[in-house]
C-alpha cells in the first residue's frame, strides 16, 4: 500500500520530517493568521501512504496488517529510579521509630528512630515495610501515626483513592485494618486528638474534608470546608493548632471557582489560617503569602503548638520555612533551613518531634529523610540520614506519569509528573 | 497531567493545567522554573477541566476534551481567547470524552479514547469493568456543534477498558493507545499498548498490541508517544513510575 512520493509539495508538516522556518513571537501574537486553514511549512520528500477520504471504510484499505497480532516483545530501554523516594513522614514517639512513605515504589517503611545511615553504605534497612497489591497503598502521599495506638494512616493522592489504616506492626502485602474512601486528589492529613477528627485536604476541589477519626467504607465527612470565598487553591498540607483553634492549610496557587468555568486563575502561593471548626464557605482569618514568604509549592505542614510555630516543607525551594502561628501577610520567615549542607532536596514531608526537640524531613529529590535539631536554620547538616539510595544519588522524580512526548529536536522524551 | 504535546513546527510544547482552568505553552528547550510563553485562560475560553490535549501542527491548532465536548483553539492563542470552534455531544444516546486525544492532519480525523453513550448506542455490549473510556470515536477533525463520531471502536474483541493517552501515526493512519483496564486497580489484567486504523469500526481486534505482562515490563500504561526517528513507542507506566521504550517498526 505504501508508495514513494518524490518532491511532493506537502501543504502540511509531519512532526518528524519538517523544515520549517521559524517566526518570531511577534507573528505568533497574531492570532489571525491560526484559523485551521493549511500552510506551506515544508517542501520535501516524503515517503507516505495513500490518502483515504474522512469516511472511508476498512474495505477501501484493504488488510493493512495481520489483525489481532500479539507481539513478544521486551522493552529496548526502561528509565526507571529502583530506590524508594520518601513523600511523607510521622514519627512514633512513643516507639522510637521514623515511618515513612514511599512514592515511588508504594511502600510504607519503618525505621528506628534513631537509624543514621553511614556515607559509605548504599542505604539503610527498615525495620518493617508495608507494601503490596493488598495494601490498597499507591501514590501515598500524606501519613499520620496516631500518637497512643501506633496506627498508621496512609493517604493515597490517586487511582486508588483511598485511606488506608494499619496497625503498627503490620508488614508485607497485607490488607488494612480499615479504609475510608476518600475523594480524587486527596493529599494532606490531620488529627484533632482532642476531639477524635480527621482533617483532608483535597486537591482537585479546592476543599478540606472532616471526618471521625474512626470512619471507614463510604462514610461522609462530618464538615467540608468549601467555596468561592474559602480561596483555597491547590490545597496540600495541613497543620492543626488546637491550643489556639486555628487550622493552617499550604497551597500551590491553582484556583478556580467551584462549577465555573473560565474561572481559573494562578494566585500566589499562601498558608491559609482558619478557624478549626470552620465549615462551609468560611473565608480564611489570615493569609501568609507574598515574595517576601519564599513560598513555592509548599506542601506538607507541621504546626508546633508549644513554640507557636508553622513549619513548611518548601518543595519548589528546596528549604524548610518556619512561620510564627500569628502571621500575617507578606512576611518573612522565623527562619529558614536551606543550602547544600542541609542535604534538603524537594522536601515534601516533615514532622517536629517535641520530645526530641527535633525536625525530621522527607526529601524527594534525593532519597533521604534528614534530622536536625528544631531550631535548626541556614544551612545547617543534618544530625542524622536515613537514606534508601547511594549517597549523591539524585532521585528521578518520575511520579505519576500520566502521559510522556516525545521532542524529536532535541531526540528526548518529555514526561509530566 | 495527563498530556504533554511537542510541536516541532514551532519547537513548542504543551500541557493542561485542570487546577487553573489553563492551558500552557513553553519553549521546546524549557528548563528548571521557567514561565510559559503563553497561557490560555479565562472567561472566554470556557475551559473547565483542561486535563488533555493535543496539537496539530499543520493546521495550527489546539484541541481540547471536556467532558462532552472538544474545545478548538489557535494554536498561538494566548490570554483570554475564545475556542475558533467546540464539537459537542448530542443531549442523547452520544459520547463522553475520556482524555485521550490525536489528531490525524493527513486523513482530517480525530480521535477520542470516550465512552458511549445510550442504549442504542452501546448496542448490547457493557465493558466488565464499566463503560468508561471503552471505546474510540473518530470524528471529522473540522466538526464543529453536535456531532456523532463517523466511526466507533468499541467492543469484546477491542479489549479496551480504560483507554488513556492515544497517538496518530499519520504516515499508516495508525492510532496507538494506551490501555490500563482499570486505574482503580494497582495491576490489573489485560493492559497493553495497541494499534487500530483510523478506518477501523465496530468490534475489531487492534492490529498489533504489546500486553502488560512480566515479559515486557510493562503493567500500567497510561502515556504513550512515538519516535518516528528511531521506530520506538515510548510508554509512561504509572504503576512502575517509569518510562519504557519499545522497537515497533510495523508502523512506521
Amino acid at each position: 500500500m505504501r508508495r514513494t512520493v518524490g518532491a511532493v509539495f506537502l501543504l502540511f508538516a509531519v512532526a518528524f520530517s519538517v523544515v520549517y522556518s521559524g517566526r518570531g513571537l511577534a507573528a505568533e501574537s497574531s492570532q489571525s493568521r491560526a484559523t485551521g486553514g493549511p500552510r506551506l511549512v515544508s517542501v520535501e520528500p516524503l515517503e507516505m501512504c495513500e490518502a483515504f477520504p474522512v469516511a472511508a471504510q476498512a474495505p477501501l484499505r484493504g488488510e493493512l496488517a495481520q489483525a489481532g497480532k500479539t507481539l513478544e516483545r521486551a522493552p529496548l530501554r526502561t528509565i526507571r529510579d529502583s530506590f524508594p523516594t520518601y513523600s511523607a513522614v510521622a514519627v512514633d514517639v512513643a516507639n522510637n521509630e521514623i515511618v515513612l512513605q514511599d512514592e515511588n515504589l508504594f511502600q510504607i517503611m519503618v525505621y528506628d528512630r534513631m537509624a543514621n545511615t553511614p556515607p559509605t553504605a548504599s542505604l539503610t534497612e527498615p525495620k518493617r515495610v508495608i507494601s503490596g497489591h493488598e495494601t490498597k497503598v499507591e501514590f501515598n502521599c500524606g501519613l499520620y501515626i496516631d500518637p497512643k495506638t501506633g496506627d498508621i494512616y496512609s493517604v493515597n493522592n490517586d487511582t486508588l483513592d483511598t485511606l488506608s489504616v494499619f496497625s503498627r506492626n503490620a508488614k508485607g502485602n497485607v490488607h488494612p485494618d480499615r479504609t475510608l474512601h476518600t475523594p480524587h486528589g486527596t493529599y494532606g492529613i490531620a488529627v484533632n486528638e482532642e476531639t477524635q477528627e480527621l482533617f483532608l485536604t483535597i486537591q482537585h476541589e479546592n476543599e478540606v474534608v472532616v471526618h471521625r477519626k474512626t470512619a471507614q467504607g463510604e462514610e461522609k465527612p462530618v464538615r467540608v470546608l468549601q467555596g468561592n470565598h474559602v480561596g483555597l487553591a491547590d490545597p496540600h498540607g495541613i497543620g492543626l493548632d488546637t491550643k489556639n483553634q486555628l487550622m493552617f492549610v499550604a497551597n500551590y496557587g491553582n484556583a478556580h471557582d467551584k462549577n465555573a468555568p473560565g474561572s481559573g486563575r494562578f494566585v500566589p502561593p499562601s498558608i491559609n489560617v482558619y478557624p478549626l471548626k470552620a465549615n462551609g464557605d468560611t473565608p480564611p482569618l489570615r493569609v501568609i503569602s507574598g515574595p517576601h514568604t519564599q513560598l513555592n509549592w509548599p506542601a506538607h505542614v507541621y504546626v508546633d503548638q508549644q513554640h507557636g510555630e508553622v513549619f513548611v516543607a518548601n518543595d519548589g525551594e528546596s528549604s524548610i520555612l518556619v512561620f510564627r502561628v500569628t502571621d500575617n501577610g507578606d512576611v518573612a520567615p522565623t527562619r529558614v533551613l536551606k543550602g547544600a549542607e542541609t542535604q534538603i532536596k524537594n522536601p515534601t514531608g516533615i514532622f517536629v518531634d517535641m520530645v526530641h526537640d527535633e525536625l525530621v524531613v522527607a526529601n524527594m529529590g534525593n532519597h533521604s529523610a534528614t534530622v536536625y535539631p528544631r531550631a535548626a536554620a541556614g544551612d545547617t547538616p543534618p544530625m542524622r540520614t536515613i537514606r534508601s539510595g547511594p549517597l549523591g544519588k539524585a532521585a528521578l522524580q518520575i511520579g505519576n506519569p500520566g502521559s510522556v512526548a516525545y521532542d524529536t529536536k532535541r531526540d528526548a522524551i518529555i514526561t509530566p509528573n | 497531567m495527563h498530556a504533554i504535546r511537542y510541536n516541532a513546527v514551532r519547537d513548542e510544547f504543551y500541557v493542561g493545567n485542570p487546577f487553573a482552568q489553563a492551558v500552557l505553552t513553553f519553549r521546546g528547550a524549557a528548563n528548571g522554573e521557567e514561565a510559559p510563553i503563553r497561557i490560555i485562560q479565562g472567561r472566554k475560553t470556557t475551559l473547565d477541566t483542561p486535563d488533555t490535549l493535543e496539537v496539530d501542527p499543520v493546521h495550527e491548532e489546539l484541541f481540547v476534551p471536556e467532558d462532552d465536548r472538544v474545545v478548538v483553539f489557535p494554536v498561538g492563542a494566548n490570554g483570554d481567547t475564545a475556542p475558533l470552534r467546540v464539537f459537542r455531544s448530542p443531549a442523547k444516546d452520544g459520547w463522553k470524552a475520556a482524555g485521550g486525544i490525536a489528531v490525524d492532519p493527513i486523513h482530517n480525523v480525530v480521535v477520542l479514547a470516550g465512552t458511549v453513550l445510550g442504549e442504542k448506542n452501546k448496542a448490547g455490549y457493557s465493558s466488565p469493568y464499566g463503560d468508561n473510556r471503552e471505546a474510540l470515536l473518530i470524528f471529522d477533525r473540522t466538526a464543529s456543534g453536535e456531532v456523532q463520531p463517523i466511526r466507533v471502536i468499541r467492543g469484546s474483541r477491542t479489549g479496551m477498558h480504560a483507554v488513556r493517552q492515544i497517538e496518530i501515526q499519520p504516515k499508516g493512519g495508525w492510532i496507538v493507545i494506551s490501555q490500563m483496564t482499570a486505574g482503580e486497580l494497582p495491576e490489573p489484567e489485560g493492559t497493553y499498548i495497541g494499534v487500530y486504523s483510523i478506518n477501523d469500526s465496530g468490534n475489531v481486534p487492534p492490529r498489533w498490541k504489546i500486553d502488560g505482562k512480566p515479559s515486557t515490563g510493562m503493567k500500567k500504561p497510561h502515556g504513550i508517544a512515538l519516535d518516528p526517528n528511531h521506530k520506538e513507542v515510548v510508554v509512561a507506566d504509572m504503576r512502575l513510575n517509569a518510562i519504557l521504550t519499545f522497537y515497533f517498526p510495523e508502523i512506521f
